[in-house]
């Protein structure tokens, strides 16, 4: 078993508390995202975990131990860094055998440990080379070598694709996908991109101000965002967000002529102010129907076979909408946009959400 | 309370860290304390004491002071070299560094062929020993050999040859010169590299502006070099105000003919070790070593707190 | 350099200087290889088969000393280069690396000899070193050269140290290496190049210097090759070709190191003193 345990977890720097009350569990064979804006505390959280940083208070415990005093090397972690973290003066074989040597590994099990990790990784015709005679995804490949020789019971990823070219940022996505399939590897993951976060955790940990904003599947984070940071994080163009009063109970006055017949959750009482929240995906544009706002065209992104439409609302706000196909609506005409009433979110005034 | 809040270490105690930084830095604190900011401190308590006749020393407050500057059988001396060291500083302001300006901008200029071999051969003699450089001018101005006569004879000038070394008129200037020309190469490398470290964009633009490369390089590249400029002045000072291997190698403690070419440097190392015309005194070697450090001290305080202030340093 | 009059303009100037900079030296040398009648009477020319002479080089090294003089300098330079290098990478490592209360004031202590001049206090050395009885001893100079050297060695290290990436140092610690391994097979290796530099930048003073050798050890056969020849020089004062051979035994090494060092040396320079 080798879960990762973390409660009541706080870490300061002098006076400014960088983490706040985290309680995580990364299960076993897991593969968890840190996510958030940066600046959040994800990466000191991940830095705890590894031991490179101490932590204030609270408890963690990796595969049932108590980990909190032990420094990186006994905490059976690995970790994969944003710059790679490759030796310039060692060739390739020699980055990934040296954690096992200075851990007196016998010299057969390292030379059979790290030619494996090659074959996996297809570095076997790089193990002489130096990092500096490498492509940036050939680097990329040698430091998750060198976490796979040690046989971690954690693997902890710090951004790991961000240096890397667009394309092979995808190719690699894929790859660690199936890297973690394979090795049936626990994996805590940091990133701020939130499509690494969608596309590749079985649970998402969405992170602001050094506090867990919410935990969970990625498909429940995006339809069920506890509030309002999180649904404005999640989903890419941002949710829109248009703020209401409770006119009735199943109707929204958004205060610029627009009246909505929505019907609003039992926790909203009539009178109260509510964010509805709708995706710009969840919206038609030049659609009609019951649920519609009216407004003017700002632009149109068109790329290709969908594109998004900014939309002034009489209120001045813009909202984002998803385009279809090739609209004939040029910049400033009158369009409506209309709203998908099962993809609607409610948040009281408190940003939390509502059911 | 998890260890490692104090140390950032995980895992590590205070115990453990104290032995690890002792292990890195004490080498270090130690071997420079003993030998350099312990010397120094007990030079300065030194010049407080007055040396008695049956030699043991007593406490005499600033006196030692007092009679170096204004008892005439120190304070003449001690003026003496403090104007000639004066005047050694400002020959190389005016003349070293203004020529490794110069050469800094040409070795600079864009496309310039020979660059390297340029550089490193004007920088040649700052690498040779003080000692050679002195023996060796001494030798080519000396009578006997007659090598500068002979050169001024090419150009019909041999009229103006003199015993430049030997002359009370010229022995400070002569060795001032000699100096200039063994040190350029310290303020053109400080210089071209500073120079070379301005991105070509900025002369582009300069050049797209209607400026020649003259004026692109008074206009845009002087004020972005200005703060080397201040700290090749400092470096000037202290070397200059700590001078003494050339002097001594060319004229001997006694800096002479007739103390012209005495400088701070020689007058310290005479006034400790004592000469034909004196006993050597601790105290007051002492003192003389104390004036060279507040003078210094001054002219580094000067740079940090006024100069460099108020320079602006520009990264690109 | 669009026109080619003000490039001929530009390598004339330099071209000029280099030779006024050169000139002297290649004099000496130059009439280091000649017999006394063409010292004076062709010094301007380059030896020939009829002049040529080794009588000057034969009287220095006939003075067996200049040998020892010459290992003296070696054991004094590499002795401090040696120290310097290594206790000022410690630390530098450690200033860098490790935070304690009084970083910031002791890394402003040791850099106060970068401006001061070790020199000032010779007296008190002098004092030191007599009471240590290592006077007329490499070792005191070699404690003092390094006590010298340190402070402009630990302030280039660490810039270099602090130019390794953090995330080189915790992909170490992760690798299970204690602080002692991290900095003996990680940060030593990567500053290399910049010891060489400081390695190079150390080296020339303490060859070159006067000053110490003659307060330290100026007799008793543990004379520096600097002091050795000032003394020689002024002891054959009179003798033109012991005298030329005798500087050019001491230029020539010094040369011959700098056109292999001088990369590094002018590296050095330039990321030392010019931040």
């Amino acid at each position: 078993m080798s879960e990762v345990r973390i409660a009541k977890l706080f870490k300061s720097y002098g006076n400014v508390e960088i983490l706040k009350d985290i309680n995580l569990t990364v299960e076993d064979g897991a593969f968890v995202v840190l996510v958030g804006p940066s600046g959040c505390g994800k990466s000191t959280l991940l830095r705890c975990i590894a031991g490179l940083e101490p932590i204030t208070s609270g408890t963690m415990t990796i595969g049932g131990k108590q980990v909190n005093d032990l420094p990186p090397a006994k905490r059976e972690i690995a970790m994969v860094f944003q710059s790679y973290a490759l030796y310039p003066h060692m060739d390739v074989y020699g980055n990934m055998a040296f954690g096992l040597k200075f851990a007196k590994v016998p010299k057969a099990d390292i030379d059979r440990r790290v030619n494996e990790a090659a074959r996996i990784l297809q570095l076997e015709p790089l193990l002489k080379r130096r990092p500096r005679e490498l492509s940036g995804g050939q680097r990329q490949r040698v430091a998750i070598g060198r976490a796979i020789v040690r046989k971690p019971q954690v693997f902890l990823f710090d951004e790991p694709l961000s240096n890397l070219d667009a394309a092979l940022r995808i190719n690699t996505r894929v790859e660690i996908a199936k890297l973690h399939k394979m090795l049936k590897a626990t994996i805590t993951y940091v990133t701020h991109d939130q499509v690494e976060a969608m596309t590749l955790a079985d649970k998402i940990v969405v992170m602001n101000k050094g506090r867990i904003e919410q935990t969970g599947k990625p498909l429940d984070l995006y339809y069920r965002p506890v509030n309002l940071f999180v649904a404005g994080f999640i989903g890419s163009p941002a949710m829109n967000f248009l703020v209401a009063a409770a006119k009735k109970r199943d109707t929204l006055d958004l205060g610029d002529g627009h009246e909505l017949a929505v019907k609003l959750p039992a926790a909203c009482k009539v009178g109260d102010k509510v964010t509805l929240g709708c995706r710009p995906e969840h919206m038609t544009f030049g659609g009609s129907g019951k649920l519609k706002l009216t407004g003017t065209v700002d632009i149109i992104e068109r790329l290709g076979e969908s594109g998004f439409a900014y939309v002034r609302l009489p209120s001045g706000q813009t909202i984002i909408a998803e385009v279809r196909g090739d609209p004939k609506h040029g910049n400033g005409d009158k369009v409506d946009v209309a709203l998908d009433a099962a993809q609607l979110h409610f948040f009281n005034s408190d940003g939390m959400r509502i059911e | 309370m998890a260890s490692g809040t104090e140390t950032g270490i995980v895992g590590m105690s205070r115990g453990t860290y104290l032995r690890l930084l002792a292990f890195f830095l004490a080498p270090a604190a130690l071997i420079y304390t003993i030998f350099s900011i312990y010397p120094l401190i007990a030079t300065i308590f030194n010049s407080l004491y007055l040396r008695q006749p049956d030699g043991s020393y007593l406490f005499s407050g600033l006196s030692n002071f007092y009679t170096l500057l204004t008892d005439t059988t120190w304070s003449v001396p001690f003026w003496n070299a403090f104007r000639n060291n004066c005047y050694f500083f400002l020959i190389h302001m005016l003349v070293q560094n203004p020529i490794g300006l110069a050469l800094a901008a040409m070795l600079s200029l864009p496309r310039l062929r020979l660059r390297a071999t340029y550089r490193t051969l004007i920088f040649m003699p700052t690498m040779l020993s003080v000692v050679i450089i002195g023996f060796i001018w001494q030798l080519i101005l000396s009578p006997l050999w007659g090598i500068a006569k002979m050169f001024l004879q090419t150009f019909s000038l041999g009229f103006l040859f003199a015993p430049w070394l030997g002359q009370e008129s010229s022995a400070l200037l002569t060795i001032s010169l000699i100096s200039v020309w063994q040190f350029v190469g310290i303020p053109m490398i400080l210089i071209y590299t500073a120079l070379l470290a301005i991105p070509e964009e900025l002369i582009d633009a300069a050049t797209v502006d209607g400026l020649n490369q003259f004026q692109a390089f008074v206009w845009v590249k002087l004020p972005l070099i200005l703060p080397t400029i201040g700290l090749v002045s400092i470096l000037t000072f202290v070397n200059n105000f700590n001078a003494f291997d050339l002097i001594y190698a060319m004229k001997g403690a006694l800096a002479g003919p007739n103390f012209s070419a005495d400088i701070m440097g020689t007058l310290f190392y005479r006034t400790f070790f004592g000469n034909q015309l004196q006993l050597g005194d601790p105290s007051m070697g002492s003192t003389v070593a104390t004036m060279m450090f507040i003078i210094i001290l001054i002219g580094v305080m000067t740079y940090l707190f006024v100069i460099q202030r108020r320079m602006q340093r520009y990264s690109f | 350099m669009r026109k080619p009059a003000s490039a001929i303009a530009v390598h004339g100037i330099l071209g000029l200087y280099t030779a006024l900079a050169l000139f002297p030296i290649l004099l000496v040398i130059m009439n280091s290889f000649k017999a006394r009648n063409a010292i004076f009477g062709q010094p301007l020319s380059l030896p020939t088969p009829s002049t040529f002479s080794l009588i000057g080089y034969n009287k220095v090294f006939g003075d067996s000393s200049v040998v020892s003089y010459y290992v003296n300098s070696i054991t004094v330079t590499g002795g401090t280069i040696f120290l310097t290098l290594l206790f000022g990478a410690m630390a530098a490592w450690a200033l860098t690396e490790y935070k304690f209360r009084w970083n910031t004031l002791l890394a402003l202590y040791l850099s106060i000899g970068i401006m001061v001049p070790i020199r000032l206090g010779s007296v008190s050395i002098i004092q030191l070193i007599v009471e240590m009885n290592l006077i007329n001893t490499l070792t005191a100079l070699i404690l003092v050269y390094t006590a010298q050297n340190l402070p402009l060695s630990i302030f280039i290290l660490s810039e270099f140290v602090a130019q390794i990436p953090k995330d080189l140092r915790e992909a170490a610690r992760c690798d299970g290496l204690s602080e002692y391994s991290i900095f003996f097979f990680i940060v030593l290796p990567l500053i290399r190049p910049a010891m060489a530099t400081v390695a190079v930048f150390t080296m020339i003073p303490v060859w070159n210097d006067l000053w110490f050798p003659l307060l330290l050890a100026p007799t008793g056969g543990k004379q520096t090759i600097t002091l050795g020849i000032q003394q020689f020089l002024g002891q054959y004062i009179t003798d033109w070709n012991a005298v030329l051979s005798a500087l050019s035994t001491a230029i020539i090494p010094v040369l011959i190191l700098y056109v292999i060092f001088s990369r590094q040396l002018i590296r050095g320079l330039t990321s030392g003193a010019v931040k």
